[in-house]
């Protein structure tokens, strides 16, 4: 979930990170011609990769912007021996988020060449797992570096399975939250005696803080970007569904089980609150951004790794979990993790540096939480640094009320699945068709995905 | 391309051969005598990497063969019922000739344009030709990066022009009745120096009997190029068309860099239908069959310019 | 099809400046200004996003973003150029494309000639049928095969090889065809003579043949090599290592933590541009002239 925001950082040329590139060209030069002169070009050259030391690992993420800095930073903290461990040579590789991220993971890995260790959210598990595009974990080894389940929250570590083995060790929560003005919220009464955002717990108490901000601001009260966006639409859906208590399945051959009434019951509110009057309806992702940061809205519904890029600016920024409107409390999220993507023929020692550095990586997980990103490992969310961390900590509950894409093989963070929800939602935001509508709309999208054979279980 | 292979081609490559034939039992057998050994290399990579993928092609698009799974079925028709009944296979058919047309024609006659212009004998050919063939020398992400950065929605170059003029800006690339204009737009620039070059040797090889004596005659410079100039060049406009339309057929990189075939799948390709079934999507078989179906849509086209190409003759 | 029927040096070279027909203009004044005028305004444009590339790529990130380009009053510098140098990343590439693009013409070249000029001369069986049949398949575009192609990868195990970018590209019928043609209408005579010496098949060829073949091999080489430079889709499916990634795939591909940003994505733009419009620049007439020598262009 990279930041949409160009990054406003000086680029610092001394990065170790980024240094790597010259040495890699050297040893690729003379790996790459070596192979060649020795074997001719039919027998196929290795990846030069291989042919370094088990002591340098390539690792594979989608993270740009305040993320792929930060990532950068954790990488050169392990590679200089955090905490006195010895130290790695990392290889990072950063691709395109969405799509192309996981296309091409999922072809390396068919390959057999695969990169080292890779990032993928959680919710893509189930398109990775079952047709052994990833390899499983070793948690004896993971155990001696000092990481196992119960370092996890229940909620997380079960969506890092297949058919109980462990595929995947998460690295954060990232919710859809709620990022509010203080001032704004202040001005409208929203607060509680501490200061923070104040439960809603009814539709109508979140229609009627919408009008107060848009009072508070004289312009518009809650902010939602969501034209032409391929998730954000199915991020405040799920949020609003689940709370519901209704369930979301997606059994393969379908037909999709959803319900109904629960669906335009949440579809019925997102028209309401974003009337196009109180709170705009006809925003996109940036839109909603820019008219948060320049103050002309009260409260932006947006994921936490916005929160980098809306410190930048002037507003005293508040978060809260996104609010409860109806049945039980529920926050739509995903989970950045670690996973080992297939190699035919992976080396022992290579794998277990992977081990040992996805375990390193995660007790970086203090600096992956300045990106707003809620660390998945508990110690170091038991830590009071974390605790200081504002508004990070204010919305830290989330984890706990996590609902994730229903699994299958074409759901999940930058899918089809979650575009295709997303174009009937968008027309009944716009005021181009009826809740109940866009409602069939979805569920037709839906079985129409399932009614394709599943190509990762035979 | 066969039209363009001179027609004694054949009888000719005979005779010689048979007359070879008859000396060659004075003269010492050699093991390379009847050419086939000169062949043989390009047999095999053919066989393997053309032969080999349209079998193997086929025998797919009638399974549910996945990047996933090892493991695969023979599902008979089941992918082709499953792609007429697919609306993405139709709209990226439908994106993927809406593209051809609009690249084609100003491919065609903006070349032709920069041909016979450059051909009128100004100064600085060199320097011409280099302005209209050097994008042709581009790598496509270099392109695509450039004209991502024209197009870009505040800072690119497009929109602040319009801003000077005073008019509002374009969503060149997020506009779903745009974003394909755009990208042809981009593609001109692009080839059209291949093109070009096609016409301004074609013009350099052209008799200049026609026209001298036409000059001669008092024909103005306008009259030689309709009535002389022009119909010269047909059969080098047949071939030019041709090609062009078989080249924006399969677009497929620049459409992928620059938009991924957004917004809404307004600018997606069926190549690339392809390429998010197969690959983003895992079913290799589906994939193919869409292939295949497309195939036979480049076929059908073919064989229509092949007629129309043999009848200008 | 002029070109092809005059293999020999027996070519007109159109003269150096008034390569076209002056007659077509007339010697009036106002056609030549409308058509200088017409030609000035389509050369500008083809230009000036080149131009805008270069600028961009001597600003400061900072400055695009703060004051935008137009009109120019950011300060110059080559920060962007420095940094893409010092990532390496563009250095890999450029290495990667022209180990790929140069193994795949040669491997083209000496593959499609031997290939012509046994269908040109060979008396073999089948000879007709083999060459309908590569005939046929110009019509084939290689993008159609990509998702068999990369299932035979698979099975071969060379899915982030060398070899996988290279050897499915090799296949040349369109190359195949314009050499065969060129090598038809080469006299014999010289090679009858040869093979009363006792000189073998690949003798004649080599010694006899292949010599007057130069400017036809010259040009073909030169399509392979921008061919296999640019080539896109191929290389992009088949390759995940950026380590082994061409030019193309690497900047479309890999990305920066950073984010977007755009002098220095125009700096690498314009460095991936250089090494072929610096090539074009000392062999322009000999490209141009290629177009014509493969007869394509002829009329």
């Amino acid at each position: 979930m990279s930041s949409r925001f160009p990054a406003q950082g000086v680029p610092a040329v001394s990065d170790p990170v980024r240094r790597i590139g010259r040495r890699r060209l050297l040893r690729h030069a003379m790996a790459g011609a070596g192979a060649l002169l020795a074997a001719g070009p039919l027998s196929g050259c290795a990846s030069p990769a291989s042919a370094s030391g088990a002591n340098s690992l390539s690792v594979w993420d989608l993270f740009q912007g305040g993320d792929g800095t930060l990532m950068d930073d954790m990488i050169e903290a392990v590679s200089k021996g955090a905490g006195g461990a010895e130290g790695f040579e990392i290889d990072r590789t950063i691709l395109d988020w969405g799509p192309s991220y996981y296309t091409k993971l999922a072809m390396s890995a068919a390959g057999g060449r695969a990169s080292d260790v890779a990032a993928m959210h959680l919710s893509r598990l189930a398109g990775y797992a079952p047709g052994g595009l990833v390899d499983a974990f070793d948690l004896d080894l993971l155990a001696e570096y000092g990481v196992g389940q119960k370092d996890f929250t229940p909620a997380v570590w079960s969506r890092t399975q297949h058919e109980g083995t462990v595929y995947a060790i998460p690295l954060d929560v990232h919710p859809f939250i709620v990022f509010y003005d203080k001032k704004a919220a202040e001005k409208a009464g929203l607060l509680d005696s501490s200061g923070a955002l104040a439960p809603m717990g009814s539709p109508e108490a979140l229609l009627e803080a919408g009008k107060a901000l848009a009072e508070a601001t004289g312009q518009a009260g809650i902010l939602f970007g969501h034209v032409t966006d391929p998730a954000q639409n199915w991020r405040l859906f799920a949020a609003l569904y689940a709370q519901t208590g209704a369930e979301f399945s997606l059994p393969d051959g379908g037909p999709a089980e959803i319900d109904i009434d629960a669906a335009v019951r949440a579809v019925t509110f997102m028209t309401q609150l974003f009337d196009g009057r109180t709170n705009p309806n006809n925003l996109d992702y940036y839109g909603s951004v820019a008219a948060f940061t320049s103050g002309r809205g009260g409260m932006a519904m947006l994921g936490e790794w916005e929160l980098p890029a809306l410190k930048e600016f002037d507003i005293d920024l508040g978060a809260a979990p996104f609010p409860q409107v109806f049945d039980k409390p529920a926050v739509y999220t995903d989970s950045h993790s670690l996973v080992l993507p297939h190699q035919d023929s992976p080396d022992p020692a290579r794998r277990r540096e992977a081990h040992r550095y996805v375990a390193a990586i995660l007790k970086q997980s203090l600096t992956w939480a300045s990106a707003g990103h809620i660390p998945a490992y508990q110690p170091v969310l038991a830590k009071p640094e974390y605790a200081a961390l504002d508004p990070q900590s204010s919305y830290a509950d989330a984890a706990k009320v996590a609902v994730l894409d229903p699994p299958n093989w074409f759901t999940g963070a930058g899918s089809n699945f979650q575009n295709r929800m997303c174009q009937p939602l968008q027309s009944a935001l716009l005021g181009n068709t009826t809740p109940e509508k866009a409602v069939r709309q979805m569920v037709r999208e839906a079985d129409t995905l399932l009614r394709q054979p599943n190509p990762v279980t035979s | 391309m066969t039209t363009t292979a001179p027609p004694g081609a054949e009888e000719q490559t005979d005779a010689p051969a048979a007359d070879a034939g008859g000396r060659r039992t004075a003269a010492r057998r050699i093991p390379t005598g009847n050419g086939i050994v000169f062949v043989l290399p390009f047999l095999l990579v053919f066989g393997l990497f053309m032969v080999w993928p349209i079998v193997q092609g086929l025998w797919m698009s009638f399974t549910d063969s996945s990047l996933a799974l090892r493991d695969t079925n023979f599902v008979g028709l089941d992918n082709y019922t499953e792609a007429f009944g697919d609306p993405d296979v139709w709209s990226s058919l439908g994106n993927t000739v809406f593209f051809t047309v609009i690249s084609s024609v100003p491919l065609v006659l903006v070349a032709l344009a920069m041909a016979l212009l450059v051909h009128s004998g100004l100064a600085g050919q060199w320097a011409w030709r280099l302005s209209f063939f050097a994008p042709y020398l581009l790598p496509v992400t270099v392109v695509t990066m450039i004209w991502t950065w024209l197009y870009q929605p505040e800072l690119g170059m497009a929109n602040q022009l319009l801003d000077t003029l005073g008019m509002e800006p374009v969503g060149w690339l997020s506009d779903e009745s745009v974003a394909m204009w755009s990208v042809a737009a981009l593609t001109v620039w692009w080839t059209v120096g291949f093109n070009f070059l096609l016409y301004l040797a074609a013009l350099q090889s052209l008799p200049t009997t026609f026209d001298e004596a036409a000059a001669l005659d008092g024909a103005g410079a306008w009259r030689r190029l309709w009535s002389i100039t022009l119909p010269q060049l047909r059969r080098t406009t047949g071939l030019v068309a041709m090609l062009q339309i078989l080249a924006s057929l399969k677009v497929f990189d620049q459409i992928y860099i620059l938009t991924k075939g957004g917004p809404n799948g307004s600018t997606r390709p069926v190549l690339e239908y392809v390429y998010d079934v197969g690959f983003t999507g895992y079913r290799l078989g589906y994939a193919s069959a869409v292939s295949y179906l497309f195939f036979a849509l480049v076929v059908l086209i073919s064989l229509v310019q092949f007629r129309l190409f043999r009848r200008e003759d | 099809m002029s070109a092809t029927a005059t293999p020999l040096r027996a070519r007109r070279r159109p003269p150096r400046e008034a390569a076209g027909s002056p007659l077509l203009l007339g010697h009036g004044r106002l056609p030549r200004a409308l058509a200088g005028t017409a030609l000035v305004v389509l050369a500008v444009v083809w230009l000036v996003p080149f131009l805008w590339a270069v600028v961009t790529s001597v600003q400061s990130e900072e400055d695009i973003n703060t004051t935008g380009l137009w009109p120019f009053k950011g300060a110059f510098t080559l920060d962007a150029y420095q940094q893409i140098l010092e990532r390496g990343n563009v250095s890999v590439w450029a290495f990667n494309s022209f180990l790929i693009a140069g193994l795949v013409t040669l491997i083209t070249v000496v593959v499609s000639t031997l290939a012509a000029y046994g269908f040109s001369r060979g008396t073999f069986r089948g000879r007709r049928a083999l060459l309908a049949v590569t005939v046929a398949a110009i019509m084939v575009p290689p993008q159609l095969l990509v998702v068999p192609l990369f299932e035979q990868m698979l099975l071969f195990n060379l899915v982030d090889t060398y070899a996988a970018v290279i050897l499915p590209q090799v296949v040349a019928p369109m190359m195949v065809f314009i050499l065969k043609r060129f090598f038809d209408a080469v006299p014999k005579e010289l090679e009858e003579a040869a093979r009363i010496d006792g000189a073998s098949e690949f003798r004649v060829f080599a010694s006899i043949v292949l010599p007057l073949s130069r400017p036809i091999v010259a040009a073909v080489s030169i399509f392979v090599f921008i061919g296999a430079w640019n080539n896109f889709m191929w290389p992009f499916i088949v390759t995940n290592d950026p380590d082994l990634m061409t030019l193309p795939v690497g900047l479309a591909t890999v990305k920066d933590a950073y984010g977007i940003e755009y002098a220095q994505s125009m700096a690498s733009a314009l460095l991936a541009a250089l090494p072929l419009i610096v090539v074009f620049l000392f062999f322009q007439r000999r490209i141009v002239n290629s177009v014509a020598t493969t007869g394509l262009g002829g009329s």
